[in-house]
C-alpha cells in the first residue's frame, strides 16, 4: 500500500481503493457479526460463513453462544457478557467456534456494545480473526508451561519432603510426613506407610505393619497386608506398581477388591520404601473416586487415569527418601534404646542381688520390666504341679485388672500353643511379632478371654524359657501394645538376657530352698519325739528352725531315762548350717544314746566321744552339754564340750551354772579331761539347756545375748517349763531367726 | 475488611443484604442491581478472595480448595459487620456458597436468594447437571487459553498497587481478570463441586431465580434445587443467559423485591 500523495497517482491503485463497502464487509479478511444483546445474530459476513461452513440464513437468528464449544459457552456467560455490559468492549478473547462439521475454528474475538440514549444495550458488533496457528503455538507454549509447572511442583514436593524428613526424629514422624506429602502430591484418597517388621534373614515370612495411614479403612489395610503376605519380597522387588480394581483382582483377591470398592477406590499404587538394598516397606497411595466433600474427579467413573512416568519417578524418589530417613531415625533410636537396654539389665541385676527372696524378686523385676522394656510382664515359675504365676504386671495400672482377669492362676495348660507354654516345652524363645487373630486364640481359652486380649491391644509377645542345665524353671513373657514401637530383635535379646539372669538366681534360690527344707525335715526326724514323762519333773522341749534359708543348723536335744532311775540330758550344736550338719547331729545323738546305756558320767561321755570322734568319720565339730539328773534327789551333774552354760531359774532369779567347758567335740583333745559340775536342782526351780540360736543375733555380741537371757528368764521364772520356753522364745528372738534353736527346760516339782 | 474489599452502602438502619458474586468477575456484577436496594437496605458487596480487588496474598489454596473456604469468609464478613437477619444473595456458584454459609451460621441469615444455582454441574446418573466431564475439561482449557494474555507487568495493577497508572489504560477485560493459577483453581472448585446434600435443612425463606436458556444452570437444575429446598420459591425470569443481574436488572430487582415483600 503506497502513500496517497504520490506525484503521479496510479489509476489502477485508485480503482482498487474505491472499494465497495458491501464487498469490504462481506469479504473482509475477518469474520463480522452483529448480534442483539441476548446473542441472537442479526448480521453476519460471508467470510464468517465460509470459515464455519454455514449458510447466512442458518446463522441469522441463531444465538452466537450456541456456535461455541461448551467451554466457550461458559466463558461467554461468565466473562464475555459481563465484560461487554460493564466496559462496553472486549478485546482478544480466545474462543473456539464450531464449524458445521463439528470441528473447531480457533479465533480471537473483539467486540463492542452499542448503547441507546439511556445506556441500554442495543447491538453487539464482533470481529473474529482466525488464529489456528497462533492458538496452536499458544497451546504448545501452555503445555510446555504446564509441564514446567508440574515439574516444579514435583521438585517442590521433593524439597518439602526432604526438609520435613530432616526434622523427623521418629519413625512416626517420617511416616506422617511421607504419607501426608505423597497423598497431597498425588491428590490421593488415602495413603499409608506399611513397614516390614523384623530384620533381614528372619526365618519367618516378614510381617507388615502400618506405621501411619490416612483416609484408608482398617479393613482395607488388613486385606492389603493379607494379600501381600508371603509375596512381599516379590512385590518390593518390582518397583512402583499398581493394583487396579478390575475383574482379575476381583477373581484373585476378592476381599481386597471388596474393601477397595466399598471405599470408592479404583487403584492402589505400591511404592517401594528402601534404603540402599534394604527393603523397609511400601508406601501405598490409594486413588479413587472423589470422596464426599472432595472435588469431582475429571476421570470418568470406572475409568483409570494412566499415571504418567514423571509421577512414577516422583513416587519412587519419595519412597527412597522415606527409606533413608527411616534408616536414620532407626539408627538413632537403636543407639538410644541400646543404652536404655544396657541400663535396664544392670538395674535388673542389682535388683536381683538385693531381693530378699524369689517372690519379692520376681515382683520387683516385673515392675522394673514394665517401666523400662515392655507394657506387660508375666513371670511364671514351675511349681510341683504345673506352673505358678509368680508376677503379672501391666505398665498402665488402669489395665492391670484386664491382665489379672486373664491370668488368675497359671499358664492355661489347655492352650497348648500358648507362646509361654511353647517356650517352656520347647526350651526356646517364642516371638510373636504381629499378634493376629490366630495368635489371640492360642493365648486364650474362651471368648471372654479373647475379648480381654483384644482390649489389651497387644502387638508383640516374647516368651523366653527360664531354665538351667536342661531344668525348666519357668517362663518370662513380655508384651508390647500398639502404643509402643514394636519389639525388635534387640528387645528379644534383652528378654533372653534377663531370663538368663533370672534362671541363675531362681535356680540358686530353689536349690537353697530345697536343701534347707531337706535339712529341716531330716533334723526334725532325727530329733527325739516327745520327752518321757518322769514323775517329779516337768519337761518342755522346743526345736525352732531358722526363718531364713541361710541357717539350717545341726542343733539337737535329748532326754533319756537311764537304767537305775537317772535321767540323761543332752543339748548340742553341730557346726554348720546344712544337710551335713543335720546328718552329723543325728549320728551324734545316736552315738550318745549308745554310750548312755553304760551310764557314763557326763565328763566321761565327753571323753568317750572325743576318743571315738575320728571313728565316726564326721568332718564337723560340735558343741554339746551333757548331764544326769536324779529326779528324786535333784542331784545334777553337768559337763560341757564348748557349749554355753545351762541356766537355772530359782525363785524369781536366773543364773548360769558355772560349768567349765572343755574343748569342742572334734577339736584336738585337751590335756586335761572335762570338768564336771555337780549340785542339786532345788525343788520348784527350772534348769534350761539351750543352743546359741537363743542368744546370738546378727547385730549383737553373744555376751549381750547372755545378759538379756538372764534378765528375761529372771522375769519369766515359773514352775511351768512350757510357759518359760514360750516366753524365752518370744522375748529373746524376733520374727526372724537367723539360726536354729534347741531348747530343753526341766522343772523339779 | 480489605481482604474481601467489602463495601457497605445504603440505609444503615435497613435490613442487610449481602451480595456474593459468582465465578468470573467481581462485585461490579451487582452494579445494576444493588443500588435499587440502597434506599431501604444496608447493601454489602465484596469480592471473593482471589477475585477483583481482594487481597491476593490472602489466597490459601488449601482453604479455597473447596467452597467451604468461601462460605467461611461470607460468615466472617457478616459477623464483622454485626449483621442480623441478612438477605444473602448469591449468584451462580455463590448461591452454593450462600447455602454453605447458612449451614455454618443459620442464626445470621433471614432469607436466601439463589440466582442461577447449580449444586452440581457434572451429570451423575439420573441427575442432569448439564455437563459431562469432557465438557468441564474443555471449559478449563478455554479458561487457560484466555489467560495467555496475562502479563506479569499487569500483576501490580490487578493486585491493587497501581503505582503505574499507564498500565491501567491497557487493562481491558480488567475486572474479570485475576491470577491464572487462582482462576484455574476457582474454576475447578466451581465446576467440580457437589453440594446436592447441602440443600437439605434450609429453614429460611429461599428464592430461586431461574433464567431462560441458561447454558450454565439449565431449568431442570433450578427445579431440582427447588424440590430439594421445601418451601422455596422458584421464579422463572424472562431474561436469557446466566447473568440476569446484568441482562435484566429491573426484572431481577422486581423478583427479589416481590419475594422480600411477601414476608421473606
Amino acid at each position: 500500500m503506497g502513500g496517497t500523495g504520490a506525484a503521479e497517482p496510479s489509476g489502477q491503485l485508485d480503482r482498487l481503493l474505491e472499494e465497495d463497502p458491501a464487498d469490504l464487509y462481506e469479504n473482509a479478511p475477518m469474520g463480522y457479526l452483529s448480534t442483539l444483546p441476548d446473542g441472537r445474530i442479526v448480521k453476519v459476513n460471508r467470510t464468517f460463513c465460509a470459515w464455519t461452513g454455514r449458510l447466512p440464513e442458518d446463522l441469522l437468528g441463531t444465538r452466537f453462544q450456541e456456535l461455541l464449544s461448551v467451554g466457550g459457552r461458559v466463558f461467554h456467560e461468565t466473562h464475555l457478557v459481563p465484560l461487554l455490559r460493564m466496559q462496553g468492549a472486549v478485546r482478544e478473547i480466545a474462543i473456539d467456534v464450531q464449524r458445521l462439521d463439528g470441528s473447531l475454528l480457533p479465533c480471537l474475538l473483539n467486540a463492542v456494545e452499542l448503547r441507546g440514549p439511556d445506556g441500554e444495550p442495543q447491538l453487539v458488533r464482533a470481529t473474529l480473526f482466525e488464529a489456528t496457528g497462533r492458538r496452536r503455538y499458544e497451546r504448545e507454549l501452555l503445555a510446555a508451561q504446564r509441564l514446567a509447572e508440574e515439574s516444579e511442583a514435583r521438585s517442590r514436593t521433593v524439597q518439602k519432603v526432604v526438609f520435613d524428613l530432616a526434622a523427623a526424629t521418629s519413625e512416626g514422624d517420617v511416616a506422617s510426613v511421607i504419607v501426608q506429602r505423597s497423598r497431597a502430591a498425588m491428590r490421593a484418597r488415602g495413603a499409608a506407610l506399611v513397614l516390614v517388621q523384623g530384620e533381614a534373614g528372619d526365618p519367618q515370612p516378614p510381617a507388615l505393619r502400618p506405621a501411619h495411614s490416612e483416609g484408608l479403612s482398617r479393613e482395607l489395610l488388613r486385606r492389603l497386608r493379607e494379600a501381600a503376605g508371603s509375596r512381599l519380597a516379590l512385590e518390593l522387588a518390582q518397583g512402583v506398581r499398581s493394583i487396579v480394581l478390575d475383574e482379575r483382582l476381583r477373581g484373585d483377591q476378592p476381599e481386597l477388591a471388596t474393601a477397595m470398592a466399598e471405599t470408592g477406590l479404583t487403584e492402589l499404587v505400591i511404592v517401594p520404601v528402601s534404603a540402599d538394598s534394604k527393603r523397609l516397606g511400601v508406601l501405598v497411595i490409594a486413588l479413587g473416586d472423589a470422596a464426599p466433600g472432595q472435588l469431582i474427579s475429571l476421570v470418568e467413573p470406572g475409568e483409570r487415569r494412566e499415571i504418567p512416568a514423571s509421577e512414577i519417578d516422583l513416587l519412587y524418589t519419595l519412597g527412597r527418601q522415606a527409606g533413608q530417613a527411616l534408616e536414620r531415625v532407626r539408627l538413632h533410636d537403636e543407639t538410644v534404646r541400646q543404652a536404655e537396654r544396657a541400663a535396664f539389665l544392670l538395674d535388673a541385676a542389682r535388683l536381683m542381688a538385693d531381693a530378699a527372696d524369689v517372690e519379692d524378686m520376681v515382683a520387683r523385676l516385673a515392675e522394673l520390666t514394665v517401666a523400662r522394656l515392655a507394657d506387660v510382664c508375666v513371670i511364671d515359675l514351675v511349681a510341683e504341679h504345673g506352673t505358678a504365676r509368680a508376677a503379672v504386671r501391666h505398665r498402665d495400672p488402669a489395665r492391670q485388672a484386664l491382665l489379672d482377669r486373664l491370668r488368675e492362676q497359671h499358664l492355661p495348660a489347655q492352650a497348648a500353643r500358648h507362646p509361654g507354654l511353647r517356650a517352656l516345652r520347647e526350651g526356646r524363645t517364642q516371638w510373636v511379632r504381629d499378634v493376629a487373630e490366630a495368635d489371640v486364640r492360642t493365648m486364650t481359652l474362651d471368648g471372654a478371654q479373647r475379648e480381654t486380649v483384644r482390649e489389651l491391644e497387644l502387638v508383640g509377645v516374647i516368651s523366653v524359657p527360664i531354665g538351667i542345665d536342661g531344668r525348666r524353671l519357668g517362663v518370662l513373657t513380655v508384651a508390647a501394645d500398639r502404643h509402643r514401637p514394636p519389639f525388635t530383635a534387640a528387645d528379644v535379646e534383652v528378654a533372653e538376657q534377663l531370663a538368663l539372669q533370672l534362671s541363675q538366681v531362681v535356680d540358686k534360690a530353689q536349690r537353697y530352698e530345697l536343701e534347707s527344707q531337706t535339712s529341716h525335715t531330716l533334723q526334725e526326724s532325727l530329733l527325739p519325739p516327745a520327752p518321757p514323762a518322769v514323775p517329779g519333773l516337768r519337761t518342755a522341749v522346743r526345736y525352732v528352725a531358722a526363718t531364713q534359708g541361710v541357717s539350717v543348723g545341726g542343733d539337737f536335744y535329748d532326754v533319756v531315762e537311764l537304767p537305775g532311775g537317772l535321767l540323761g540330758l543332752a543339748v548340742g550344736d553341730v557346726v554348720g548350717h546344712d544337710i551335713t550338719a543335720a546328718a552329723t547331729m543325728g549320728q551324734l545323738r545316736a552315738v550318745c544314746r549308745t554310750h548312755l546305756a553304760d551310764r557314763p558320767s557326763p565328763s566321761a561321755l565327753i571323753e568317750r566321744l572325743q576318743a571315738s570322734w575320728s571313728l565316726l568319720g564326721v568332718q564337723r565339730m560340735a558343741t554339746a552339754l551333757f548331764g544326769t539328773l536324779d529326779p528324786v534327789s535333784g542331784e545334777l551333774r553337768v559337763a560341757s564340750a564348748g557349749h554355753l552354760p545351762p541356766l537355772l531359774c530359782t525363785a524369781g532369779t536366773a543364773s548360769f551354772l558355772p560349768v567349765r567347758p572343755t574343748r569342742m567335740l572334734g577339736a584336738p583333745r585337751a590335756a586335761t579331761p572335762a570338768l564336771e559340775w555337780a549340785g542339786v536342782l532345788p525343788a520348784g526351780s527350772t534348769l534350761v539347756l539351750y543352743t546359741d540360736g537363743l542368744v546370738e543375733s546378727r547385730d549383737a555380741d553373744v555376751d549381750v545375748g547372755m545378759d538379756r537371757l538372764l534378765d528375761v528368764a529372771g522375769r519369766a521364772c515359773s514352775a511351768d517349763p512350757d510357759a518359760l520356753c514360750d516366753r524365752l522364745l518370744e522375748e529373746m528372738v524376733g520374727e526372724h531367726r537367723p539360726d536354729d534353736i534347741a531348747l530343753l527346760a526341766l522343772t523339779r516339782v | 475488611m480489605p481482604r474481601n474489599r467489602v463495601t457497605v452502602t445504603g440505609s444503615s438502619s435497613g435490613r442487610p443484604m449481602v451480595f456474593a458474586h459468582g465465578f468470573g468477575c467481581d462485585q461490579t456484577m451487582w452494579r445494576l442491581v444493588a443500588p435499587a436496594f440502597e434506599p431501604d437496605h444496608r447493601v454489602v458487596l465484596f469480592d471473593h478472595v482471589g477475585s477483583g480487588g481482594s487481597d491476593l496474598g490472602a489466597y490459601d489454596p488449601e482453604k479455597y480448595g473447596s467452597l467451604n473456604g468461601y462460605a467461611a469468609d461470607i460468615v466472617e464478613v457478616c459477623r464483622e459487620l454485626e449483621l442480623r437477619d441478612v438477605v444473602l444473595v448469591g449468584h451462580s456458584v455463590a448461591s452454593m456458597m450462600a447455602v454453605l454459609a447458612y449451614h455454618r451460621a443459620p442464626e445470621l441469615f433471614g432469607a436466601l436468594v439463589l440466582i442461577g444455582p447449580s449444586p452440581r454441574y457434572v451429570d451423575d446418573g439420573d441427575y442432569v447437571g448439564g455437563f459431562s466431564r469432557t465438557d468441564i475439561a474443555g471449559l478449563l482449557d478455554a479458561l487457560d487459553s484466555n489467560h495467555l494474555g496475562w502479563s506479569a507487568d499487569m500483576a501490580p495493577v490487578i493486585m491493587g498497587n497501581a503505582d503505574r497508572p499507564e498500565l491501567a489504560a491497557e487493562l481491558t477485560n480488567s475486572f474479570c481478570r485475576t491470577v491464572p493459577d487462582i482462576a484455574r483453581q476457582f474454576a475447578r472448585v466451581t465446576f467440580l463441586s457437589d453440594n446436592r446434600a447441602d440443600l437439605h435443612g434450609i429453614d429460611v425463606p429461599t428464592l430461586i431465580l431461574q433464567c431462560s436458556e441458561d447454558a450454565i444452570a439449565p431449568e431442570g437444575v433450578g427445579e431440582f434445587v427447588h424440590r430439594q429446598i421445601p418451601g422455596s420459591r422458584l421464579v422463572h425470569l424472562r431474561a436469557t443467559g446466566h447473568v440476569p443481574q446484568l441482562s435484566a436488572p429491573e426484572e431481577t430487582v422486581a423478583a427479589i423485591r416481590a419475594f422480600l415483600a411477601s414476608g421473606a
